[in-house]
């Protein structure tokens, strides 16, 4: 997942700006909504995920004023509300994944290039991937998902979820020891550390 | 080599959906639709509150108590008050006129402005009707009436500009409600209709002394006039200050007044009396004959009071704009 890069000041300033002028809150928008959608694309499908990111920026303006201006990168806030939206749609999100498990991905779906050559295992392994994020506890899925998804790092994982570091290693350890097994008796090579 | 995490963000990618071009109308949905936030205007509702129960409520229990010989029909031009109808009462703060000048001296001439506005739907079978305070501060497109222009502005102008008739029009435009009837009263209007009552009865946990609106008043009970009422409704600065304690004043003042009425029922002479003190109180396009319809259709009403969904306006502080869609919402569900 593309992250755009910050252009024009950190997204501290734009929060502290927006404190008086609103309208620099549409800049965090422009920002990260584009990859905030993606990423509920991939959670929850693409029908609630317009409505969940306008929903994010929403709560998020609401909340402003507490936002720690020490924290130049406003992903992890942002990341922190949608997943708590997501959390909402936890029963029809397993119920995704559960269809995965039984339907092949529809292939028209646009594929990047780089995947092609890990294409062969990586489909192999879908279903069972989708069967195990299907069973995961939520928080468990919540930390291994923004971790492999939302490309953030296991500090701001905790910032997000407002959970210390300790926790994110523990959930995310636990969660991918489960899709671990789940591959595991097709995939050998996992073994590691 | 794949491990899990590799192959997990692989299978991401797979079901991942690029934004697509509607996701833009997600981008000031911050702008338009934004936290409450106490607003200093808040006192309105009360005064909302009090201007409805005179214009309503008021000649609803007084009729409901003991009814009085209708007056004859009007004759021509008799409006018909049946079926589902919305009213709209403007507690106006003129300070022209016989008597108002003393809220304001120096505003003399300055216009009437619509200090509460609240929109009555009363429903065809009258069960229960719906009181819905606009905010006087809302900014809102106000259609061309009179010789005003269209323009975007605050939804009381309409009326400072264009009196009730350009108010109603503004009014009906933003709801896609039709508004049959208005009805204003105004600091004079309220006073001699707590006078027609013969004063009403609060009671107060401590003394008030306030210069602002030049009350002074006993801790305990006190039987208010009129002129005291009005004070007590305006007053601010006593109890915490608060808004909401005001409100709660206004509630207060409401509940009392609303009890006289009912003993005042009982006696057709001073009922008779207090209906023709409302009538010449308030200014109204309804009759006698259709107060009198009307009010006897509400016997059995009970009035909920709601305020449109509002906002801080984002480019000012100090104004309002209806929130959507929980606004257009509340009038669809009064259609």
């Amino acid at each position: 997942m593309i992250t755009q890069p910050a252009v024009g000041g950190a997204d501290s300033e734009l929060v502290s700006a927006s404190w008086t002028q609103p309208e620099a809150f549409s800049a965090l928008f422009d920002r990260y909504s584009a990859m905030l959608y993606r990423y509920v694309s991939r959670r929850l499908g693409p029908e609630p995920a317009e409505d969940l990111v306008g929903e994010t920026f929403l709560v998020a303006f609401s909340r402003r004023k507490s936002y720690d201006l020490a924290y130049a990168d406003a992903r992890p806030w942002l990341f922190g509300i949608l997943t708590k939206l997501i959390s909402r749609h936890h029963r029809s999100e397993a119920a995704r994944y559960r269809t995965l498990l039984r339907a092949p991905v529809d292939q028209d779906v646009e594929s990047p290039a780089d995947r092609v050559a890990a294409g062969v295992t990586a489909q192999a392994a879908r279903g069972k991937l989708a069967g195990a994020l299907a069973a995961l506890p939520a928080k468990d899925r919540d930390v291994l998902l923004l971790i492999a998804w939302g490309d953030l790092t296991y500090e701001e994982v905790a910032t997000a979820l407002g959970i210390p570091v300790g926790t994110v290693r523990s959930r995310l350890n636990r969660g991918r020891r489960k899709v671990r097994a789940a591959l595991g008796d097709t995939n050998p090579m996992l073994e590691e550390e | 080599m794949m491990d899990d995490l590799d192959l997990l963000r692989d299978f991401g990618r797979e079901l991942e959906h690029e934004p697509p071009a509607t996701l833009a109308r997600q981008r000031d949905r911050h702008l338009r639709v934004r936290p409450r936030r106490r607003w200093t205007g808040w006192w309105t509702a009360g005064l909302v509150a009090v201007a409805t129960a005179l214009a309503v409520a008021v000649p609803a229990v007084l009729v409901g108590g003991r009814a009085p010989a209708p007056p004859s029909a009007g004759g021509v031009g008799a409006v018909d008050v049946s079926g589902a109808l919305n009213v709209l009462l403007i507690g106006s703060d003129t300070r022209d006129g016989d008597g108002n000048a003393r809220y304001g001296p120096r505003m003399r001439g300055a216009g009437a402005r619509s200090d509460s506005i609240v929109i009555v739907h009363l429903p065809a079978d009258r069960g229960r009707a719906t009181a819905v305070s606009v905010p006087r501060d809302s900014m809102v497109p106000i259609p061309r009436c009179g010789s005003s222009p269209a323009r975007t502005d605050m939804i009381n102008s309409a009326y400072d500009t264009g009196g009730a008739s350009c108010l109603r029009t503004a009014l009906e435009k933003l709801t896609g409600l039709r508004i049959a009837h208005t009805v204003e009263v105004d600091f004079t209007g309220f006073k001699s209709m707590v006078d027609a009552l013969g004063g009403v009865e609060v009671t107060l946990p401590r003394a008030v002394d306030d210069r602002a609106s030049k009350l002074r008043l006993p801790a305990g009970k006190s039987m208010l006039n009129g002129e005291a009422a009005l004070g007590y409704a305006r007053l601010r600065h006593y109890g915490d200050g608060s808004d909401v304690a005001r409100i709660k004043r206004q509630a207060q003042l409401l509940r009392a007044m609303l009890d006289k009425v009912k003993t005042a029922a009982a006696d057709p002479q001073r009922l008779r009396a207090f209906l023709g003190e409302v009538r010449a109180a308030v200014r109204t396009d309804l009759d006698l004959e259709a107060m009198y319809q009307l009010a006897d259709g509400l016997r059995q009403t009970s009035v909920t009071f709601v305020t449109v969904p509002y906002a801080p306006h984002p480019r000012d502080r100090n104004r309002l704009q209806w929130k959507q869609p929980e606004a257009r919402r509340l009038f669809d569900g009064l259609r």
